[in-house]
């Protein structure tokens, strides 16, 4: 039986609400009767199921919400250019971790400050410092203010869908670079299972072996955006993960999106993959998945220069050009209430939370002890990494989207032998040096 | 003589609404395009909206870019092989069906079908198609021992993979205009052909070819136009990849304004890329004319 009901939820909710403005306490305990608000973001788990409850928000708040969810670029792409002209067609919006530097940045996103620290609008127990401060840090400008509210904290963890042909092979989970490449010797082509796999978002993926083995993609980011990752580890990580891909990887995985991956790791045709935990948790419990009691999930391997898995998060805002910015707050304060979050882990097994004191009830624990592994505990050790060192302050800087394509065309080339790894690497900086300069940002030449 | 004035002026004030119209929504925009084309225009950086102190910047910018250069490279290859197939297959399809029989009557209907699909709907099939996991024509391979690498990230079939799908989508358009020359080629122009002695082969070179050629080279000039538009089949098979093996010019000013804000630098593009296609067809037009007139 659910620890947290649905009545809960509605309490939260109610609470919430009770702490509206004294100007709208009326209208039968709807204080935001007939208003309807439009939010957006990309595909995402947490909306999917999130969005099963809006009727009962509606009940609550008589606040109407008309969600729209897209594909990962198309919503980046469309929010990008909304946000830019200021307009009012989104009330709230996903601030995608990469599009954050850019979009706060550039004045985009309302500050919430004056709405969660504004008794009025949030009642204390609301407790916005429960986050977890390394996935709001993405969500916050240099003077502290915040204009998002974390819901997915993306932490990559090394995910086998055949962990049992590891076994069989008499390896275990690798946890180096060089054991990475004895695992994927072992197992690839094994029961017609390809030993890796990878989406197509080299930006993402490379980046913790290009750390692994010591570079880095700007000098001292944010401060300092002069491209690095053409130095000779730079060159070295692009080969290697190149020659990982090609290698070990199903034919056409260059092509895949993060469903695709998934889907060639739930249908069992591929083992391992290093990704975020969202895209791993189904293989361990969706009903179509054939790897269920095979899946295993470990730390990212450690290269040479220590262990760098990628973690992001995104969260919801406000668009600076909003014209319903306090009941769209309303929707945020419900959607991420304690009591909402603590809701959907415990029916839908959400994985990526950023809610401190769920992350570290034994609901979550046990929601994500996945074959006998407690994943929740190898998911907060990768989140702390992140928010210890700040090694990936280099994805939340504005120019970063332009820079990430070109890292992405450099790999491809390395994989597809159109370059050598330092040809390609090479160009991709230069590439990526003249974008800067053409966006008025200054770097060390 | 005042008849004919009138005449003229009745004319010009039925067209002036339409011209008004289409001065709106083309000239209009096009201006503005040209407009922002001189500013280094940035979404992120609102104060180059209007910044015209160094007009030619993004120009600039232009000819020391490779991965531009690289893109109309790209653009030529897929433009002369798309244009030429179509244009090929097309008269070679309606030459076969210009005879008269329900069966081939119900072909023309079918072959038809690639043209009328929406671009998305094509590129989605073509992605099925391309795509080893759920391919059919990969699974057909495979069961005859056939190892086919996945096209579409195959640095060697990628931008022939675009090719083919974007041939299979607008032969059609070349066949039905064909077709419908076809249809009006007089009856007396290939009895007295055929009354000289004329093979099939000399009736189709020396009196086909020349009466249609106007139709094929309008038809040509529409899709040598389209094929610099080619985008559905780019944006879903490839993302310009692997690399930028399938990435022709539009879809590169795409990605500079919609992926990374820089609006100036993507219409310089894009109005460079508005005279390159207003000048190749001129050049087309003058060098081949507009064919046999009948009247």
């Amino acid at each position: 039986m659910s620890l947290l009901r649905r009545r809960t939820v509605l309490g939260g909710a109610l609470g919430a609400t009770l702490a509206a403005p004294a100007v709208h306490a009326q209208s039968g305990g709807k204080p935001y009767n007939g208003v309807t608000i439009n939010a957006s973001c990309f595909q995402t788990t947490y909306y999917e199921y999130l969005k099963n409850y809006f009727p009962e928000f509606q009940e609550k708040t008589g606040i109407k919400v008309n969600f729209t969810m897209q594909a990962f670029p198309v919503y980046n792409q469309r929010t990008d250019l909304e946000l830019s002209t200021k307009g009012s067609a989104m009330d709230v919006c996903n601030v995608t971790f990469i599009y954050s530097g850019r979009w706060i940045g550039a004045g985009w996103m309302t500050p919430l400050d004056q709405f969660f620290k504004d008794p009025k609008y949030t009642p204390a127990d609301w407790d916005p410092d429960d986050f977890v401060a390394g996935a709001q840090s993405a969500m916050k400008n240099a003077k502290g203010e915040t204009f998002a509210f974390t819901h997915e904290a993306g932490a990559m963890l090394n995910i086998a869908s055949r962990y049992d042909l590891i076994e069989k092979a008499g390896l275990k989970m690798p946890e180096t670079f060089d054991d990475m490449i004895k695992v994927c010797e072992a197992v690839d082509g094994k029961e017609g299972v390809k030993a890796f796999v990878a989406d197509k978002l080299h930006h993402w993926n490379w980046i913790p072996y290009l750390m692994g083995n010591g570079g880095t993609v700007f000098k001292a980011p944010p401060e300092n955006l002069t491209p690095t990752f053409a130095s000779p580890e730079g060159i070295a990580a692009a080969q290697w993960y190149a020659d990982l891909l090609m290698k070990y990887g199903p034919d056409g995985q260059l092509s895949y999106s993060d469903d695709q991956a998934m889907r060639a790791q739930m249908s069992g045709r591929a083992n391992m993959r290093t990704q975020a935990i969202t895209w791993g948790v189904p293989l361990a419990k969706d009903p179509e998945s054939k790897v269920a009691k095979t899946t295993r999930f470990a730390l990212m391997p450690a290269g040479p220069k220590g262990n760098f898995p990628g973690s992001n998060s995104h969260g919801l805002g406000i668009p600076a050009g909003s014209k319903k910015k306090e009941a769209a707050w309303e929707f945020i304060k419900w959607a991420f209430s304690k009591e909402t979050i603590g809701m959907i882990v415990d029916k839908h097994g959400y994985p990526a939370v950023c809610r401190t004191s769920v992350i570290k009830s034994p609901k979550f624990k046990e929601v994500l002890t996945l074959n006998g592994q407690d994943v929740a505990a190898l998911y907060l050790e990768v989140l702390q990494l992140g928010g210890k060192s700040g090694y990936m302050k280099y994805r939340t800087v504005p120019v970063f989207p332009q820079v990430g394509d070109k890292i992405n065309k450099a790999i491809e080339k390395i994989a597809t032998k159109q370059q050598g790894a330092a040809e390609a690497v090479k160009q991709a900086q230069a590439e990526a040096v003249q974008d800067l300069q053409k966006a008025g940002i200054k770097v060390d030449l | 003589m005042r008849i004919a004035r009138a005449q003229h002026r009745f004319f010009v004030l039925c067209v002036a609404p339409s011209l008004a119209v289409l001065a709106l929504i083309t000239l209009l925009p096009a201006l503005y395009l040209l407009a922002t084309s001189f500013t280094p225009l940035n979404l992120t950086r609102p104060e180059t909206l209007w910044d015209f102190s160094e007009p030619l910047v993004s120009y600039r910018q232009l000819l020391v870019d490779d991965r531009l250069a690289n893109s109309v490279w790209v653009q030529i290859k897929l433009s002369f092989w798309t244009v030429t197939l179509q244009l090929l297959i097309g008269l070679a399809v309606a030459l076969l069906l210009n005879v008269k029989s329900r069966l081939l009557e119900a072909l023309r209907t079918v072959f038809l079908i690639p043209m009328v699909l929406p671009p998305i709907v094509v590129a989605i099939i073509w992605k099925v198609i391309y795509t080893p996991d759920i391919s059919p024509m990969h699974g057909l391979f495979n069961a005859i021992g056939w190892n086919v690498p996945a096209l579409i990230t195959d640095p060697n079939w990628a931008l022939t993979a675009i090719v083919i799908a974007d041939t299979w989508e607008w032969f059609p358009f070349t066949m039905l205009m064909v077709l419908a020359a076809l249809q009006m080629l007089p009856q007396e122009l290939l009895d007295a052909a055929k009354v000289d002695g004329c093979s099939p082969w000399q009736l189709t070179w020396h009196v086909t070819l020349p009466f249609i050629q106007g139709v094929l080279l309008v038809a040509g000039l529409f899709r040598l136009i389209d094929s610099i538009k080619a985008f559905p089949l780019i944006y879903i098979l490839t993302e310009g990849g692997p690399g930028s093996l399938t990435e022709v010019t539009n879809y590169y000013s795409f990605l500079q304004a919609f992926n990374f804000s820089y609006l100036g630098f993507s219409s310089a593009i894009t109005v460079v890329l508005l005279c390159a296609t207003i000048a190749l067809s001129w050049v087309i037009i003058r060098a081949v004319g507009w064919g046999v007139r009948v009247d």
